[in-house]
Parts: structure tokens; C-alpha cells; sequence
């Protein structure tokens, strides 16, 4: 029997509703492989490589380059020899039906909601349709919500997701300072989840948010049902102080592109809606000083100050540790500063942003992970 | 993030910083509300409702209608920058800018220079700009040109309800004069902004959109424009990159001049009349610094070098539109 899979415009952000295809990197009648580059798709936000879902070959390329589209359309066929042209032909019919069958005109364009905790609001992105689990993302210094551009949506085809802005990052409220800023953190995101997820959770979180999950964690072992940390601080001493310095001080585009730069293993990534979100956040009054605050407590002149290794020992869920093997930031630390119950699993050829470096194969880790 | 209008972001600029510095004050035309409003303060919010609700909040010392006489108030502003206030006075339109030249072009721009330093004038002088309003040829026009000729004055042209609100909370704080255009028609656009207080910094370049074949610079309203003519471009298989100055004094020469050597292909936009203008003072700035850079020859996409037309079919001509730009981005992009 023969196989056809489909090729579409995928949702990259819960705002994006359509992308123009700028290239396609294969020509019809090429083999494909799984995970190989297939077309680039722009979008007002980003512009980024779709990969290929299935091998096979590239058998029909129903949108042309500089074709736009909604989210979901059918930009190609990939099938294997055996199918014809004519299981081809009633696929691409097929799926212009499956498209206009959604009814949904906005392609689940959704807004983000302020949630009004006990010093402020925590700002949340949720989709996906409730249910009695819902995986949680929680981003690092510096970032945002939009940190899961990549990943969210994916992961809402099969879950709610919330996505949190932690406090003084993105649009949530700063905190002052003090030394038990983590655990305020903790009740702020903690406060949020009880309004709107007060279910099971999965957690998923990034970098310094690695911290603040693995809190809720253990003091709330019955409510997290796994944990997918990337790239986590607090799993040993090493990291790179001076990006959190340098970042707090770029008030500019320029010097915080270079910042950011060093994030991944290929700075092109970066788009400059990327850096005017990051900018947006850091120029309120208050934040500054709230992201000192957190530098502070994530690291010193000795190295990283907080110690996950012992709240992820203490877990019955499952835990998954993802690190790219570039990554300059928090590197992959040593075998044995790494708990017993993890699973790592290392990305070669990806910095500290594996989520968006190498999203389908950190989207597939995360929902086997999910799954237990 | 709230949705607010360039109008609303503008008033809670105004009164976020009357509230934080008590040495704030505004005057201008009908800023409370004045003639025709049957003696209701307040009922309009000056002439486009920016200042709506500040009278009530600060009062009639600090929010004061003045007679029309531009050159007498904005000189009496000047001198209240230079005694320790910090003056905002509204024009309400720019062509009315032309009586108080000497206040603003050999008064206030020079105080820094003539003192040697020592002297400051945190002035903010607003005045609505632009053409497609039918308000005829006296209330139309886009003169940052003119401003930005005169070293000693700061010049600051928004093109979102964001930036508007970030660049007038800087202007306030800037000690030096800034003339501060808004457009007439983007007051009732909408965009994100924050609720709380935030700085944008002049000589601070936006990339309101990535692209790699050609670079379309956009100065003020002309941006939405530029956006525009990006979604045709993009059907077309042309990729624009838009970058909005959002400050024409001091510009940020280093982030137009990186996207010029990145991308080599140039258009710039620009509502204002074409000779002298921050248009041509741009291309002169790429010619001189990215010469090698440039695979096309600049183009420019301008208002004709006329006063805006008051009949609606001349005025809509008048403007520069989406077409136009996307015209001239495809007649370099192969090159």
C-alpha cells in the first residue's frame, strides 16, 4: 500500500495565520529524507526551514515559491513510488477540504492574558483544548513566551499548553530583589497555573525557568506528572556570567544582537522581531532592575549558584534533560553532577536555544517525554 | 498586551510624566478644551482629544490654553525650559511653525551651543504633520526636513502607538529641544503598548520587518506604507526589509548603513517634498558611506515637489502610495 504524507505551512507563534513560501530546497521527483530541509517559509514575525515529516519523494509541490498561505494549507506531497498520481491528486482534493473544514478563519490566532497575582500579573499564552493535563512552557533570563515560537503549537495539537512570561520578563510585572526572589518567582507562576490550569501539568522549561520548575516540582510532586528541562542551570557550576551582565546592560539593537548572538550555534536564526521583543520588556521602567535582581541569584563571580540536582533526584516522574552540544551559555555539565532518574539527551550542532535550533527533534523528545 | 491607539499612547505619555515630574507643564491652543466647547473644559482634549482628562488631573497652572500666538508661546516656552521647567507646547498643526522660527531655529537650538554647555532647554514642541486629512495646502504639510536642517533641535517622527509613547516620555526627559511630528492619521491606529513606562533611546533605528532583496527606509507614516507594498512585494517573490529611522535628529546612520551593505538595494520613503529633504539627505549619506555596497541605484518615493492639493483626488495623488514604493522595489530587485 502506499504511502502519502502531507507537507504544510506549520504555526510558528500563536499569532502567525500565514507564511509565504520563499524556497523550496528540494525540486519535485527528489528523494527526502526525514528531517531533511525542505522549503523556507516567511512569516511578518520569522523565517525558517520547514523539515521534512516523512522520507519518500518530493512528489508534488502544490504551493509555488512566493505563493502565501494560511496555516495548515498543503504546500506539498511526499509519497513513495508505488502511489499514483491519481492517490496523489485525490490527497491534494482532500486536504483543500480538510482545511476548509476547520472553520477556523484565524488559523487559532490567540492573544496572551495578564493574570493578576500577589504582586502583580503574570502574563500567559494558553491553547489547545482543556483537558486533565496541561503541559506548562517556562522560558530563561532574557526571554519570553516567544521562546516556544516553535514549540507550543505543535504540542497544543495534542494538549492545552500555557505558555508564562516570568516575572520581569515579556509583559509580566518585575519583583524587586531580595534573597528570596526565586521563591517569589515560584509563587507568581504558581499563582498563575492555580487561575488557569489547576489540573495536572507537565513542565517544560528553559534555562534559568529549569530553576523555577524544578521548585514546583518537588514541593508539588502530585501535580507534575513529567519534566523536560533544556538546558537548565543548577546541574553544576560552569556558565557564562558575562552574557547575563552584557545583556542587562544592551540597551540597544545593535549590542544586544550581539548578545543574543550567543545564544545559538548560528546567530542567523536571530530575527529582528526577536530582538525589538526582547528590547520591548527590557526598556520598562523597573525591569532592569528586576533582571539584575535574577542575575544575581542565578550566578556569581564563583559560577552558578543554584542546585537542581537534588529536587530532580527526589522526582518519581520522569525527568529529561535536553542540552545542544554548542551550547556556550550553561554547557552540558559533568556526568556526574547529573541525577540518576534523567534522561539526557544531547543536540549536536545546537547552542543554548535547542527549542528553536532543532525544534522538531526537542517537539518529538517533549512529547515522548509527556507520554512517560 | 493592551491594544491602545497612537492617541491614547501619547496621553498616558503626557500624564504619566506630568504625574512622575512636577516640573512638566503644557500650553497651546485649546489644550483644555477652549473655544466652541459652550465653556465645557476639558470636552475635547485640544483639537485631536491627545490631551484629554490632563486638565482635571494637573490643573490650569500646569495645563494652560494660550492665545493663537505661536511665536509668543513658544517663546515663553523656550524661556520656561531655560528657567528649570520642562515646557511641552503644542502647534497644532507644523505650517503654523513658520511664524515662531526665530523662537525655535535662533532661540532654543542654540541655547546649548551659545552658553557653552551650560545652559539647558528641556523643551518638547508637538505639532501634527501630514497630508490626507482634506485640510488644504496651510495644514498639511511634512516639514521634519526643515527641522532636521537645524543642528541643536531633535527631531522625532513615530510611525506606532509604541513608539509614540516611548519617544515622547524620552523627548520629556531629553534636555534638549525636540520637535515632536505627529501624523494626523495615525492617531486612531492601533498597536500593543504597554501600560507602564518606557524609554526609547533617538538615534535608535526600528527593523519594523526582515527582508533580504531590497531595504525600503520609512519615515513616519510612510512605514504602514512601506508595509503595504512589503505584502505585495512578498506575493511577488520579493523579499523588503522596512527600517523606520524614528528619529531624523540624530539619526541612526550605523543600522542604515549595515542593512545598505547586508541587502545593497535601497528605496526610501518619505511623505515630505523631495529637494532637501531627509530623503535625499539619506541617499547622500548611503552614496557617500555604502557606494560600494549598492548593486541599484537609490530610489526615492516622495511627495512631488508641490504644495498638498486640497481637491481629494489631487491630495490622494499627492501621497505617496503602496504602488508606487512596490514599484520602485521591483525595479531594482533584479538588478
Amino acid at each position: 500500500m502506499s504511502t502519502i504524507e502531507a507537507v504544510t505551512v506549520p504555526k510558528w507563534g500563536m499569532t502567525m495565520t500565514e507564511g509565504t513560501i520563499t524556497q523550496w530546497m528540494a525540486k519535485e521527483g527528489d528523494s527526502v529524507a526525514h528531517g531533511q530541509e525542505l522549503l523556507e517559509i516567511e512569516t511578518t514575525k520569522v523565517t525558517n526551514v520547514v523539515e521534512a515529516a516523512a522520507s519518500g519523494i518530493l512528489r508534488q509541490i502544490v504551493l509555488k515559491e512566493g505563493t502565501t498561505a494560511p496555516v495548515g494549507a498543503l504546500a506539498g506531497v511526499i509519497a513513495d513510488q508505488a502511489a499514483s498520481q491519481e492517490e496523489i491528486d485525490a490527497f491534494i482534493a482532500s486536504y483543500a477540504d480538510r482545511l476548509g473544514a476547520s472553520g477556523d478563519g484565524q488559523a487559532g490566532a490567540v492573544a496572551p492574558r495578564a493574570i493578576a497575582v500577589g504582586e502583580g500579573v503574570i502574563n500567559v499564552l494558553e491553547t489547545g483544548l482543556a483537558g486533565e493535563e496541561a503541559v506548562v512552557f517556562l522560558h530563561g533570563f532574557g526571554g519570553d513566551l516567544s521562546t516556544w515560537l516553535f514549540n507550543q503549537a505543535a504540542i497544543a495539537e495534542t494538549h492545552q499548553t500555557i505558555a508564562i512570561d516570568l516575572p520581569g520578563h515579556g509583559a509580566s510585572s518585575p519583583l524587586a530583589g531580595g534573597d528570596d526572589l526565586l521563591a517569589r518567582i515560584v509563587t507568581a507562576v504558581e499563582a498563575a497555573l492555580e487561575a488557569v490550569a489547576p489540573t495536572r501539568i507537565h513542565l517544560v522549561a528553559h534555562s534559568f525557568g529549569g530553576a523555577v520548575a524544578a521548585v514546583i516540582a518537588a514541593s508539588q510532586p502530585q501535580r507534575v506528572a513529567s519534566l523536560t528541562l533544556i538546558a537548565p542551570i543548577g546541574l553544576g557550576k560552569t556558565m557564562n556570567r558575562d552574557f547575563l551582565t552584557d545583556f542587562i546592560a544592551a540597551e540597544r539593537r545593535r549590542p544586544l544582537l550581539g548578545v543574543l548572538e550567543r545564544l545559538f550555534a548560528d546567530p542567523s536564526k536571530i530575527t529582528s522581531d526577536m530582538v525589538e521583543g526582547t528590547l520591548r520588556f527590557k526598556r520598562l521602567e523597573g525591569v532592569p532592575e528586576a533582571l539584575t535582581a535574577i542575575a544575581d541569584i542565578i550566578a556569581d563571580d564563583t559560577g552558578q549558584r543554584q542546585s537542581i540536582a537534588e529536587a530532580l533526584a527526589g522526582l518519581k516522574c520522569p525527568v529529561l534533560l535536553i542540552w545542544g552540544d554548542q551550547d556556550h551559555i550553561v554547557p552540558v555539565p559533568q556526568a556526574a553532577d547529573l541525577p540518576a532518574n534523567a534522561k539526557l539527551i544531547i543536540i549536536p550542532g545546537a547552542g543554548h536555544m535547542p527549542q528553536m535550533e532543532a525544534a522538531s527533534t526537542v517537539n518529538n523528545a517533549i512529547s515522548e517525554n509527556i507520554k512517560g | 498586551m493592551a491594544q491602545k491607539s497612537f492617541r491614547q499612547a501619547l496621553n498616558e505619555a503626557l500624564h504619566f510624566e506630568m504625574a512622575r515630574d512636577p516640573r512638566v507643564i503644557m500650553m497651546g491652543e485649546d489644550l483644555t478644551g477652549g473655544a466652541g466647547a459652550n465653556g465645557v473644559k476639558d470636552a475635547w482634549g485640544g483639537a485631536f482629544g491627545v490631551t484629554k482628562g490632563l486638565l482635571g488631573a494637573f490643573g490650569p497652572e500646569r495645563i494652560r490654553d494660550t492665545p493663537i500666538s505661536e511665536a509668543a508661546f513658544i517663546g515663553a516656552a523656550a524661556g520656561a525650559a531655560l528657567t528649570g521647567l520642562r515646557p511641552i507646547a503644542e502647534i497644532m498643526f507644523v505650517d503654523f511653525a513658520g511664524v515662531c522660527l526665530d523662537q525655535i531655529m535662533n532661540q532654543a537650538a542654540k541655547f546649548r551651543y551659545m552658553f557653552g554647555g551650560r545652559a539647558k532647554t528641556p523643551l518638547v514642541i508637538r505639532a501634527t504633520y501630514g497630508a490626507g486629512s482634506r485640510s488644504g495646502s496651510q495644514h498639511t504639510q511634512a516639514l521634519h526636513s526643515i527641522f532636521t536642517h537645524i543642528p541643536g533641535l531633535k527631531v522625532v517622527i513615530p510611525s506606532t502607538p509604541y513608539d509614540a509613547k516611548g519617544l515622547l516620555l524620552q523627548a520629556i526627559r531629553d534636555d534638549d529641544p525636540v520637535i515632536f511630528l505627529e501624523h494626523k492619521m495615525l492617531y486612531d491606529t492601533v498597536g500593543e503598548v504597554p501600560d507602564g513606562a518606557y524609554t526609547i533611546p533617538f538615534a535608535e533605528a526600528r527593523v519594523a520587518r526582515d527582508g533580504k532583496d531590497v531595504l525600503i527606509i520609512a519615515i513616519g507614516r510612510m512605514v504602514s506604507v512601506a508595509e503595504e507594498a512589503a505584502r505585495k512585494l512578498a506575493a511577488d517573490g520579493i523579499s523588503a526589509c522596512i527600517i523606520d529611522p524614528r528619529t531624523t535628529s540624530p539619526l541612526d546612520e550605523d543600522t542604515l548603513l549595515d542593512f545598505t551593505d547586508k541587502i545593497g538595494r535601497v528605496v526610501i520613503v518619505d511623505e515630505a517634498n523631495p529637494r532637501c529633504s531627509v530623503a535625499t539627505d539619506i541617499s547622500a549619506l548611503l552614496a557617500d558611506k555604502s557606494f560600494d555596497a549598492l548593486k541599484a541605484p537609490i530610489k526615492l518615493v516622495t511627495a512631488p515637489h508641490s504644495p498638498v492639493p486640497y481637491a481629494p483626488n489631487l491630495e490622494d495623488a499627492y501621497i505617496p502610495t503602496a504602488a508606487a514604493v512596490a514599484k520602485a522595489a521591483t525595479s531594482i530587485a533584479k538588478r
